[in-house]
Parts: C-alpha cells; structure tokens; sequence
C-alpha cells in the first residue's frame, strides 16, 4: 500500500476547496460585520465574495490546465482532465449566475446560509463531476441533494416552499436508497467501487440477473434526480414551491452535473453491457430501458406542460421533456452524442436559469407566478420581456438560438449511432415531432406577454440595473452560441478527444 | 453456532421490520426499527465487521433513533389515519415490490454456491479499517466533513422560527 | 457456516418491506423511517459483499452511508417539523396544495 500525497491531493481539490473557504468567508462576514446591515447590503457582500472566490476557483482550474493536462488520483477517485474542468468552470459559473440573479430576493434573512448553501453545492457538484469512484459519486451526489432540499425549504413565510422541500426530500431520499442498492450489487459482482474496473468485471455478463437488478436500480436512482419520467413526481411540485432563484439552481446547475454523472457512469460503468434500442437491432442492456424511459419523459414532458397554469410548474414539466431530449444522446452513448448531450446540457442551463430570473423578477412584483402575472410584461418590463422572448424561443428550439443547434446537433449524433445507421429513428421522430408541440406552450406565454393587455392598474416593474445586465447577458450568450456553436462545441470535441487519446 | 445465530437475528429482524410496516403508531414503528438496527449489529459481528457493529449500534441506533422518537414526541404525532390515496399504494406498490423480492430471492438461492460461506474467523482489526479509511479514502472522508456542515446548517435554517 | 447468499435474500426482503412501506405509510415521519430501512438493508448487503470479497472497501462504504443517514435525518426532521408547524398535520395526503 503506498502512502498518500497529500500535496497532491491538495492541489487537485484545489478550486473546491477555494469554493468552500469562500462561502464560509461569506457566512462568517455576513454575521459579523454586515450583522446590522440592510438585507440588500447583505446581499450584494455575500454575492461580491461568492464572485470573487467562483473567480479564484476557475483561475486555480485554468492555471492546473496548462501544467499536466490529465492527472488521476488514487485511480480515479479523483479526476482533473480538460472535460472535468470545463464542467467545473460551467458549474461555477451557473453558480455566479445565481447568486447574482436572487440579490434582489426578500424570501429569506438568512443571506449569508444561503449564498454557503449555493457554494457548498457548487463545490459538491465539482466533485461529483470529477470522479470515476462509486463512493465519491454517492457522498457527492448527497451533498448536493441535501443542499437542494435545503434550498427548496428556504422561504420560511410561503407555505409551498416547506411542501415542497418535503416531496423533493421524500423522492430524493427513496432514490438515493435506490441508487446505493444497486451500487451495492456493483461492488458485489465486481468487487470494485471504481468504474472501469466494474465495467471490465461485468462485460458481457448482460443477462445475469444481479447486474440487470444493478442497472435497473441504477437507472432509477439516476432518473429521479434528472426527473425522467416515470420518476419525475417530485419536479413539479418542487419547483412550483421553491424560491424562484433556488428553482433555477435545481434546474441547471444541478442538471449539469447530475447529466454528466448519469452518462458517465452508464457510459464508463456499464461499457459492455449497453445491449441496442434500434429498432431492427434490439438487444438487452441498458440502452433499451433508458430509451424508453427517454420516450415517456418527452411524451409526458411535454403533454402535460400544456394544461400548467403556473410558469414554473410550466418549466419544471418543459426540464422533464429536455430530460428526454438528452437521455436520447445517453441511449445512443456515441463519442459523438456525448458531445452533443454536454453542449445541450449547458446551453439548456443557461437558458433555463435566464428563464426562472424573469420568473423572479415578475413574481418578485407581482407576487405570483400564474400565466395571467405575465400579462402584457412587454409594456411594464421591455427588456426582460425581450431577454424571455430569447430564452423561451431558445428552449423551444428555434433556429438562430442556441436550443435549435443543440437539438440538431444532439438527433443528427442519433442518427449517425455507431453500428446500424438510423436504428434510433423511431426515438428521433418521436423527440421531433414533441418539440412541434413544445412550441405552443412556449408561444402560450409569450402570446400573455406580447399580446395581452396588462391589467389596468399595473404599474411598470422596476427591476434593478444588476438583474437586467445579468438578463441581457445571458440573452447575448444564447444568441452567440447560436449562430456560432462552434465556440463551445470545439471546447467539447477537444476535451473529449483529450481524455480518450 | 453461526447459524442459529442467523436465524434468531435475521428473524428478529425481519419480524420487527414487518412490525414496523403493519403498525399504526409512529413510536412503535420507530422502537421496531431499533429491533432491526440492534439485530443487523449482530449479524455484522458474524460476518466479521466488529468495528460496525459497534458504530451501527452507536450511530443507528443511538443517534439517529433518538432523534425520530425525539421529534415523534415532539410534534406529538398520534395514529396514523389510512386514507384514500393508501389504497393505490397497495394496488401498484405490493405486487412490484413483491416480484423484486421473489426475483432477488430466487436468484441468489440459485446461484448461492459461488458466493461462498461466512465463518466466524478472522474480524477486520481497526488497524486495516483506518489504514483505507485515512489513506486511500481520504478525500471522501473530508467531503463528508462537508455534508455534516451542510447538515446543522440546513437543520438551523429550516427549524428556526422566523419572527 | 452460513451461506452468504442468506445475507442477501435478508437484505433484499429488508429492502422490499423498506420500499412498501414508503409507498403504503401514510405518516411522513414513518414514511422518513422507511427510507432509514431501506438504507438499513443496502447495508447489509455492503458487509455481506464485503466479506465475499475478503475486501475491507464494502465495509468501509458502510460508514458512509452511515454519516449520509444521519446528515439526511437531521434534514429531513427539520423539513418535517418545519412542515407540521404551517399545516399541523403529518398524513402524507393532506399536504397536497400543490396539485398536478
């Protein structure tokens, strides 16, 4: 047994823990010296250090880069590769994004728990997505999730938002044990906690009994926390009930990282076992049952976000969809479709989380989220109403935005497969033809924003200058990226490549 | 000797995990759940995990038991009352719940020679235990320093009342 | 000499009861309880793949999941208790403002 570098060990966890120092840095300044500070004040100091230390995270991750492009730690208990570190800087800066965004928040006077909260996570999520160890993922995964029950529960004077916390910590709670279960038969059958060595005890053994208990399991654990259909229960309710800005953490943040470990454990994980969803070359694995599970979310996803009357019930059912367009890229586990799922992944992200920072900001003034709050926001609010025009075309895929490249890129990967050409067809009609019918219920809101009259004694919305700069930028970024994808899209290939040469 | 052992433990624990699904009150539920706990701890000494027994004894049943009777008796929590969406429960849940158990059974029964047999020799010493827990686990351990924090701070949060 | 396939069928029933009772209990705090079970079993089956493996590593996982139940406990008492001080009721189906 050899001894461990803990200097080495220092360095690699590096940005995580500058991640955590910061936010603790950030409590402690908050309940000291900001004690008897106004809640905005407080706000903006604890913002000012989650940036500054989010900044000296991504500066530890950029400077780590250019010395020693791949390094692993204790096989693969710890990863640093190009891929984990443009996620990481992804992560961070969804993170930033929502910090900024909910400075102008009243839900809470716990500031400085909860800008800790939000780091605690971030830093959670940077170690999940950079580890190819069982334990790690499970300790990591649970960090994150405690943090996200906690923040669904932090508004103290609504009503929904205990509701809430309590449906997402029940169904969290159920998955994780679901999850530990069949990492359990894992460890049994292999008797490793490491992925690739789990996935070179099991090749081929796709019909022992154990190892299918051990995907299902898995494939469930997974599903509640990307809420996939049939496992999504808890996503709406959650989101309904959480702060707006906590909602939009879960939605994207969260997404990200739980996406990448989902693929990257089927992928790495289960390598030989994947068997084929096509339709004229089916074989038993996971691929078959994660495609159904992927063809219910977008038929689900997407129905049942026609009825919703509120906006974030309405996003919360649109995430479940997506999670169908993105399982899709999971079930066709090409080189190819993991690039498309990462760019789709983050795009997605940032869109969802401009999204829910409108959300705030109407709710924040006119106390609700319900489609008839958004009526006629192009005359009390032009310019986030503009910034939800972008982010709602984007989500429903339209073509100079940033969603239309990433679901075209993300079916033509499908398409493409590996063994048979156009096996995964029948998948890729059915994600078509359900993102036709996304366009209404985006159009359904944007038709309250641009169309409608506001009620007669609406006042225009004042909003603050920080939130429509942050809006405006994340509007620009999405437009960039869709009429120039590639600037993401090389970053993926490269790193992708980088980690399998 | 072993055996016996098993039988008496795992069916205890088995008794008192039923108890706790058929039972109306919450303290009984929980003081079953002790039952389990208590008897798991036994069955991990005979498969040669001292060290956990002690801490399932410690942990389970210790600290976290006494925190669910703590906060049954704090909210004064009565009779649970079966209402209508129960019903659906059992429809959908007993039958699936119910194939998984019969499957699982089913196979490690059949394939149950290869797995090998437990005997009481060799416990792991608290030497091997913490040689991988501080040395090749150590970044897990520390993350988990971080889920605690976590944990006081998100009990604070939500339990506090707001004035 | 027992078998450590006996271990196993134990779990898994452990594991069965476990989600059931998730699904069928209607108090939240028997219904957090079931979740602790369900861990409970996963457990077991950790020692007994452990001791199948001559490998300390099952053992070790053991612990952890011990420290993630007990940081999930302290959470989730707290929802709960922040719950029943809004609605003053702890059956699973009168919290339901929320409505598909």
């Amino acid at each position: 047994m050899t001894g461990t570098s803990y200097r080495e060990l220092l360095l690699l966890a590096l940005p995580q823990t500058v991640v955590v120092l910061a936010g603790l840095i950030a409590l402690a300044l908050d309940l000291s010296l900001f004690r008897n500070s106004t809640n905005r004040v407080r706000f903006s100091a604890g913002a000012a250090i989650a940036c500054a230390g989010s900044l000296a995270a991504g500066c530890c991750i950029l400077l780590s880069q250019t010395h020693g492009a791949i390094q692993t730690f204790q096989n693969g208990m710890l990863l640093s590769n190009p891929l984990t570190h443009l996620i990481q800087i992804a992560l961070l800066l969804l993170a930033v994004l929502t910090i900024l965004l909910s400075i102008d928040s009243t839900f809470t006077d716990h500031i400085g728990e909860y800008i800790l909260l939000i780091l605690l996570a971030t830093a959670g999520m940077m170690f999940l997505v950079s580890t190819e160890d069982l334990l790690l993922i499970f300790v990591s995964l649970e960090l994150l999730s405690l943090c996200l029950y906690v923040l669904t529960g932090f508004n103290k004077h609504s009503v929904h938002s205990a509701e809430a916390a309590l449906k997402y910590f029940l169904f969290g709670g159920m998955s994780a044990a679901f999850l530990l279960f069949g990492f359990s038969y894992l460890y049994g059958l292999s008797g490793s906690t490491n992925l690739v060595r789990i996935a070179a005890a099991t090749e081929g053994s796709v019909m022992d009994p154990l190892l299918m208990v051990a995907i299902v399991m898995t494939v469930t654990g997974f599903g509640f926390k990307v809420a996939a259909v049939p496992f999504h229960l808890w996503s709406p309710d959650a989101y309904e009930g959480a702060p707006a800005p906590a909602a939009a953490f879960i939605a994207s943040a969260s997404k990200v990282a739980s996406f990448f470990i989902f693929a990257q454990v089927m992928v790495l994980g289960f390598a030989g076992t994947a068997g084929n969803a096509g339709w004229n070359v089916r074989a038993p694995g996971w691929a078959p049952l994660v495609a159904v599970v992927a063809a219910l979310s977008l038929v689900l996803g997407n129905v049942a976000a026609l009825a919703q009357k509120s906006v974030k019930r309405l996003l919360a059912y649109s995430a479940i969809a997506h999670a169908g367009y993105m399982l899709l890229a999971i079930v066709s586990h090409t080189q190819q479709s993991i690039a498309a799922l990462l760019y789709y992944v983050l795009t997605y992200a940032l869109t969802t989380i401009g999204a829910f920072g409108v959300v705030a900001v109407v709710e924040h003034q006119t106390g609700g989220d319900k489609l008839s709050d958004f009526a006629g926001l192009s005359r009390r609010a032009p310019l986030p109403s503009m910034c939800m025009l972008v982010f709602l075309l984007s989500l429903a895929g339209i073509p100079p935005l940033a969603g239309f490249f990433g679901k075209f890129y993300l079916f033509s990967a499908a398409l493409a497969g590996t063994t048979a050409s156009l096996s995964l067809l029948w998948l890729v009609i059915l994600a078509v033809a359900m993102s036709a019918v996304s366009l209404y219920y985006y159009l359904q809101v944007l038709k309250r924003i641009y169309v409608e009259q506001p009620p007669a004694d609406a006042a225009p919305i004042q909003i603050s200058i920080l939130s429509q700069i942050v809006l405006c930028l994340i509007a620009a970024i999405i437009i960039l990226l869709g009429c120039a994808p590639n600037l993401l899209l090389r970053l993926i290939q490269n790193a992708l490549n980088a980690i399998i040469a | 000797m072993q055996l016996v052992l098993f039988f008496i433990f795992g069916g205890l624990c088995a008794a008192a995990a039923l108890n706790l699904l058929l039972t109306r009150h919450p303290i009984n539920s929980a003081l079953s759940l002790i039952v389990v706990m208590t008897s798991l701890a036994v069955l991990y000494l005979t498969l040669g995990a001292e060290f956990l027994a002690a801490a399932q004894v410690i942990v389970y049943s210790g600290a976290i038991m006494v925190l669910f009777t703590f906060v049954i008796m704090l909210l004064n929590a009565g009779e649970e009352v079966r209402t209508r969406g129960s019903r659906a429960a059992y429809l959908v849940g007993v039958p699936g719940v119910a194939a998984l158990f019969s499957l699982l059974t089913f196979v490690f029964l059949s394939q149950g020679n290869h797995l090998g047999k437990s005997t009481l020799a060799n416990p792991a010493t608290l030497y091997d235990l913490s040689a991988v827990l501080f040395r090749d686990l150590l970044l897990p351990f520390e993350v988990t320093s971080v889920l605690i924090l976590i944990a006081i701070l998100g009990a604070v949060a939500l339990a506090r009342k707001e004035h | 000499m027992v078998p450590i396939a006996y271990y196993l069928v134990l779990s898994a029933l452990l594991f069965s009861i476990g989600a059931g009772a998730f699904l069928i209990k209607r108090n939240i705090i028997t219904v957090f309880m079931s979740i602790e079970l369900m861990l409970n079993a996963v457990n077991l089956s950790f020692v007994a793949f452990a001791y199948q493996w001559h490998a300390i590593r099952g053992q070790i996982f053991v612990f952890f999941v011990m420290v993630v139940a007990a940081a999930e406990a302290a959470v989730g008492l707290a929802i709960i208790i922040a719950v029943y001080r809004t609605r003053n009721t702890l059956n699973v189906d009168q919290i339901d403002l929320m409505k598909l």
